[in-house]
């Protein structure tokens, strides 16, 4: 029996030898049940727990569930019940921790040596030197000489600890956030019409419109999960899409609106004429609720829909379509995002979509809203916390009473608060420039790439006396120019809250030891704290859950309350909280949306209608410029300057290799080019090589670029919309030119698949 | 910048840390301790804990088809395309629920574009295996790797089977099967048939934020309608080669086109393929060449022993490089097992058979030195059975190609070209013999010469016609590769050509009138390398400008 057995066993083994249905290999790839209400998981990666946490790239704020092995995070999948997304991810979110595991983190301190170059150093030398330059430099200049440039990217608790200790521990005065780039113009426009930065929506209402109004926003591949949210709207809404370029989005609409680039506020103007011309207004809310709409009709008086066309390159009946359909609406949501906010007249394009919310009162009902779409994970909760422009709890600076408060909350004296708001990002630089700003401390974001005019830029860094870095990688493109680099820890690496588009406070955990010497950026802040000796000022600050109990306080009454949350357990535990959430009287809904009852913030309860003359774009095409170059996103993958998404194989594999240009058939027949063949963009600032992708869904005249490669922003003009000094990132005057051979990069040859 | 040493105190007009306060490198310790405490699980509550189904099945339930297929069905990927959006969220999520590789994913989605300038199109398309009809994988398997589900049509690839020889991603024209040069061996999508199995959904049909994919089951008989008809996708291969079971719903009519239609790239050389193709049929050439001096008569065939063993040394040689070529060459016995389906098995034996023959009559020469010399026969009838073993060997080679359904690889094509390797190198051997030695036999080294120079010239001219193409077919798409990004190495291999089939044959012959016999012998040598390196060349652009059938793509990532 045995003997037979054991023949068995060999005579398998042979036959195995010729055909092997199983074995190692084999088994690699076994799926086998999760648990945890995952279903099947790789059985290599099959979790011994699970966490909930929020996602780390952009302001949809999706949740996912982390899959732990000894506390450790080995996987993830989209969480099956978070509000937000529903099981739901983008690629992005799916590789959220692949990009943790990079070569290129810093692990230790790196400070730059008399000789020029990087040397690691410990933490103790590293923030001693931070302390004693910086310190040198206030001393020398004034103590508004030194300043700081944060980031939408890490938690509320974070920001509002470095705004803290940079304002009141250590004197500075001006710090603006990388949310200028990407939030400003929605902030201003929010404030000055509802009397507080307060995006009245919840995602819901993606699902409950029956038209939906989208103006320069592409969320097919900007927020792949918002546009979910649409796709599982069941009243067969109406959507029109308002963008020069015919994006996925654009190509998922009922209607396209394809307007000249920088002519979206003449044509909401007309929008709001044609409504108003043919009743389509809701008088009663306007009556109740707003001021200044009689004016704002007169102004628009001579948007008909024949200067309109003209204007924006539409037909007029087309135009007339539009504004039939949102008539025709009872429940109309208006909807934009960086094609508005990046404008010239960010702002007041920004309001003439919630001008047309108000006046035809589609606001505080479900479906309905003038709703800003966010970028960055915690932009939102930057504009509420991050002491730079506002003071914590979205409050002024210049107001004695506000900073009182603060000085209270926050067992200070309110000598320390300084009385008057911080510069914006550009005018920080021009401090730089000017010799006013000497000390910058960068934390979180890659502005030797995103910010708008780069040779210029680049410039202004070599003019500081100091530079520090704090950052995931010792790679990007701003890291390498630091003198002091500080190794910090990624989100998953740490925990706090972010707050996303539709005000949700969400958790996010660490499930991930840092590599190296990488601190936290909480803790980074702890130790330039210390190491400025003023730590006894922030001894409460001891935990970012501790430090979440302060913001709770700062946001008491004030519209962002959310004392109701008791702490981040509580928080974990119902999925995210939108503010308003006070401690008495809060709706638990997980749902919920701002104004139903028609009051806003401004003293008198009314919401106003605000507008300005539309102006050309700062540099219209011509001469030797003739085109118009917009910027934008190019993938779901990619996330801004890539210091991230740029880590994973994966997220490399879903967006083209080399930069790349989109342009017109036509366009591209005049200079030549062929898709993949390289050509040279040029503005009046620069140069940028890239490969031509020929598209009818680039209009004639037209160039597109995608922001994720560092030359895009060599070309981009340093205009600012007036009032919320956000950059115009999106239009400028270009020409295109096939590649000569010596411009060709060489591995443009190479061969490329397998 | 200068470095600053020095130690803050307490800075001035600020208070002094408290005399209490740990100092800056215990500070920095302990945070970097608690930095390293991973909390989560003890600091929040446990969710799903006892869940056991999965909580996800609530948004994909209605995306499975309700029952399982019957007689004449199978299941198959449906893709709404109105509905997909581009995000590629599938592409993530079926590369993390199936714990692949870092760079390995299994799933692709391309880009259509076109439309009018009045109303353009541009079009995302989710694509993976389609788990064909017909699957192409499965007939070129050499090792019988590939098995389709009888009930679920599901095309399942055995990894641990498969031998690396990824002949399966050149006849799939739908790039489904993936090469993972790390483990060396194929994968692919198998429609997560586990989860299938207990009523979960693919990891993509799971994943997809706006429902764009779905399982259904499909009438074999429709798939097979559809694909005669060529009603599959815009810009994707002819379906009635494999059948492909996927279906595509609510294409936007109008002239769509591939983004990366009129963008050929380069593909992969293969040069231990080349390498073997080229030396087979140089022995397979020589033994030709060898056979027809003895038909004519040449009592030494064309330079004694020596140039059988030559022809077979080299043989040998390139039998060897095709190992390289595999990802798990321990296992290439197996290879044998498609004989009925494969012809990479055919050619595989044809070949094996073809060295063992061409052994034989070496070894019978070696061993028995004389003995075949009595016999003239038996040696004819030898050479015979190692020419006719050596030409089913370049036969099966060219069908390898031929099958997987390339123009540019077709059997009028690739025939020529293998053919023309046996003839112009098994010549190029002939005359390094001849010339090593010393040219004693003029007439045949002239011979030799003409003849090398005159197929030389018949197959450059071959070649050159391939430069010709225009059009936007597969044999365009060639031509523009082979004009543009591949040019060198065209003009490489016409030089090494030139060299080794005129020029230096002809100074081989000169030197010779010159009565310089060594210096022969390096000319004649050095034309035999020359020319193989030419065809060398020319093999790894048959590789490398074939325009390969695949989905729709964009901009190479």
């Amino acid at each position: 029996m045995t003997t037979e057995l054991r023949r068995e066993g060999v005579l398998d083994r042979l036959l195995g030898l010729v055909r092997a249905r199983d074995g190692r290999l084999t088994r690699e790839l076994r799926r086998e049940p999760g648990g945890f209400g995952l279903g099947q998981v790789p059985a290599s990666k099959a979790p011994d727990a699970t966490t909930g946490v929020v996602c780390g790239f952009c302001s949809t704020g999706c949740g996912l569930t982390v899959h732990l092995r000894d506390g450790e995070a080995v996987n993830l999948t989209p969480t099956a019940d978070y509000p937000v997304n529903r099981g739901m991810a983008c690629p992005k979110g799916w590789e959220a921790l692949t990009v943790l595991d990079a070569p290129d983190r810093a692990t230790a301190p790196l400070l730059r040596g008399a000789d020029g170059r990087r040397r690691e150093v410990g933490w103790d030398e590293a923030m001693t030197t931070l302390a004693a330059r910086f310190r040198a430099i206030q001393k020398e200049h004034g103590s508004d000489s030194v300043a700081f440039l944060s980031t939408g990217q890490i938690a509320t608790e974070e920001m509002a600890l470095l705004g803290a200790v940079a304002k009141f521990g250590l004197g500075m005065v001006h710090g603006d956030g990388n949310t200028r780039q990407c939030m400003a113009s929605a902030v201003v426009a929010y404030k000055q019409a509802f009397g507080f930065d307060a995006p009245p929506y919840t995602y819901q209402d993606l699902e409950e419109s029956d038209c939906i109004v989208l103006i320069g926003a592409n969320p097919c591949i900007a927020h792949p999960v918002l546009w979910e949210r649409a796709t599982r709207n069941p009243h067969r809404p109406e959507i029109l899409v308002v963008d020069p370029r015919r994006t996925e989005t654009a190509m998922a609409a009922t209607l396209h609106l394809p307007v000249r680039p920088k002519s979206d506020l003449v044509f909401l103007y007309g929008l709001a004429n044609l409504l108003i011309e043919r009743g389509a207004i809701d008088r009663p809310f306007i009556d109740a609720h707003t001021r200044g709409f009689d004016e704002f009709a007169a102004f628009v008086g001579r948007f008909d829909a024949e200067y309109v066309a003209r204007e924006t390159g539409l037909r007029e009946e087309v135009v007339r379509d539009a504004a039939d359909r949102i008539a025709n609406g009872r429940r109309v949501s208006f909807w934009w995002t960086m094609g508005v906010n990046q404008g010239h007249q960010g702002v007041k394009t920004a309001q003439a979509a919630i001008n047309l919310a108000l006046l035809t009162g589609n606001i505080g009902r479900p479906g309905t809203g003038a709703n800003s779409i966010t970028g960055q994970c915690n932009a939102m909760g930057s504009r509420l916390f991050s002491n730079t422009t506002n003071l914590l709890g979205g409050r002024d600076f210049a107001d004695p009473a506000h900073r009182a408060e603060v000085a209270e909350i926050l067992d200070i004296p309110e000598g320390r608060i300084p009385d008057r708001p911080s510069w914006s990002y550009d005018r920080i630089l021009d401090g730089v420039r000017a010799g006013e700003i000497r000390g910058l401390w960068i934390i979180g974001t890659n502005p030797a790439h995103s910010w708008i005019d780069q040779s210029r830029f680049r410039e202004t860094l070599g003019e500081l006396d100091f530079l520090v870095v704090q950052d995931m990688y010792h790679s990007t493109e701003t890291a390498e120019l630091a003198d002091l680099l500080l190794p910090a820890a990624g989100w998953g690496e740490k925990e706090g809250t972010f707050i996303n588009s539709e005000r949700r406070v969400g958790l996010h955990k660490k499930v991930r030891r840092a590599p190296g010497k990488a601190l936290a950026d909480f803790q980074i802040f702890k130790l330039a704290a210390h190491y400025a000796g003023c730590d006894a000022l922030f001894d409460e600050w001891s935990s970012p859950e501790a430090a979440f109990q302060i913001l709770k306080r700062l946001s008491a009454g004030r519209p962002c309350d959310v004392t109701g949350i008791a702490d981040y357990r509580a928080l974990d535990e119902a999925g995210g909280i939108q503010w308003p959430f006070p401690a008495e009287g809060a709706d638990p809904s997980p749902e919920r949306r701002l104004f139903a009852d028609g009051r806003f913030h401004h003293p008198d309860g009314r919401a106003r209608f605000l507008f300005e003359e539309p102006r050309p774009a700062p540099e219209p095409a011509g001469g030797d410029f003739p085109m118009q170059l917009l910027t934008g996103r190019g993938s779901a993958a990619q996330w801004h300057t890539q210091t991230r998404t740029a880590k994973s194989d994966v997220l490399r594999k879903l967006h083209p290799r080399d930069p790349y240009v989109e342009i017109n058939p036509v366009d591209a027949e005049a200079a030549g080019l062929a898709t993949g063949d390289w050509a040279v963009v040029a503005s009046r600032r620069g140069e940028a090589r890239a490969r031509a992708f020929v598209t009818p869904t680039v209009a004639a005249g037209q160039l597109f670029l995608p922001m994720h490669d560092a030359a895009t922003n060599r070309l981009t003009l340093a205009a600012f919309d007036a009032e919320s000094r956000q950059p115009s990132y999106k239009s400028c005057a270009a020409r295109v030119r096939a590649a000569r051979a010596g411009e060709i990069p060489r591995r443009a040859d190479t061969s490329t698949s397998h | 910048m200068p470095v600053v040493e020095e130690r803050p105190t307490a800075i001035a007009d600020r208070e002094a840390p408290a005399p209490s306060r740990p100092r800056g490198d215990r500070l920095v310790a302990s945070l970097l301790a608690e930095q390293g405490d991973l909390t989560a699980v003890e600091r929040f509550a446990q969710v799903h804990q006892d869940a056991a189904e999965p909580i996800q099945a609530q948004y994909y339930s209605a995306l499975l088809p309700a029952e399982p297929p019957g007689p004449g069905q199978q299941l198959a990927f449906e893709v709404d395309l109105g509905r997909c959006s581009g995000c590629k969220a599938c592409v993530a999520a079926c590369h993390s629920l199936n714990g692949l590789d870092a760079d390995e994913t299994w799933r692709d989605v391309g880009l259509l574009i076109g439309g009018s300038t009045a109303l353009p199109v541009l079009q995302h398309v989710t694509t993976a295996c389609h788990h064909c009809v017909e699957p192409a994988c499965q007939s070129a398997c050499p090792v019988e790797a590939y098995e389709k589900d009888p009930i679920t049509g599901i095309v399942r690839h055995l990894d641990d089977q498969c031998i690396g020889c990824q002949y399966c991603t050149l006849a799939c024209p739908y790039d489904a099967p993936k090469y993972n040069p790390a483990k060396g061996i194929v994968r692919k999508c198998d429609m997560c048939a586990d989860r299938l199995k207990v009523g979960e959904a693919p990891a993509c049909v799971q994943a997809c934020p706006h429902e764009a994919i779905r399982i259904r089951v499909v009438d074999v008989a429709e798939v097979r309608a559809d694909a005669e008809a060529g009603a599959f996708l815009p810009g994707a291969f002819d379906p009635a080669y494999t059948r492909p079971a996927t279906r595509f719903r609510s294409l936007v009519p109008g002239d769509l086109r591939p983004a990366d239609d009129h963008l050929p790239t380069p593909e992969h050389g293969h040069t231990p393929l080349a390498v073997m193709l080229v030396l087979t049929q140089l022995a397979a050439g020589g033994f030709l060449i060898e056979l027809l001096a003895r038909l004519a008569g040449a009592t030494d065939g064309v330079a004694g022993s020596a140039h059988p063993r030559a022809c077979l040394a080299m043989g040998f040689l390139g039998l060897g490089a095709s190992l390289l070529h595999l990802g798990r060459p321990l296992y290439a016995y197996r290879a044998i097992l498609g004989i009925r389906h494969s012809w990479l098995s055919r050619e595989i034996a044809t070949l094996g058979l073809f060295a063992k023959v061409a052994a034989a009559y070496v070894a019978a020469d070696l061993l028995f030195p004389g003995w075949l010399d009595g016999r003239p026969g038996l040696r004819l009838g030898m050479l015979a059975a190692v020419v006719a073993s050596g030409g089913a060997g370049v036969g099966s080679s060219v069908m390898v190609y031929h099958v997987v359904r390339r123009p540019y690889w077709r059997a009028s094509i690739a025939g020529c070209k293998f053919a023309g390797t046996a003839v112009v190198l098994g010549l190029a051997v002939a005359l390094a013999c001849l010339g090593v030695q010393g040219g004693r036999a003029t007439t045949p080294l002239i011979a030799t010469a003409l003849a090398l120079g005159a197929a030389t010239a018949v197959k450059l001219a071959f070649e050159a016609r391939d430069l010709d193409a225009t059009g936007d077919d597969p044999l365009g798409r060639t031509a523009r590769l082979l004009r543009g990004p591949l040019r060198r190495a065209v003009d490489l291999r016409r030089t090494l050509g030139i060299a080794g089939g005129f020029v230096l044959p002809a100074a081989a012959v000169l030197v010779l009138f010159a009565g310089a016999p060594i210096g022969t012998a390096i000319a004649s040598g050095l034309a035999l390398g020359a020319s193989l390196a030419g065809e060398f060349v020319e093999r790894s652009l048959f590789f490398r400008a074939v325009s390969k059938p695949r989905m729709p793509g964009g901009l190479p990532s």
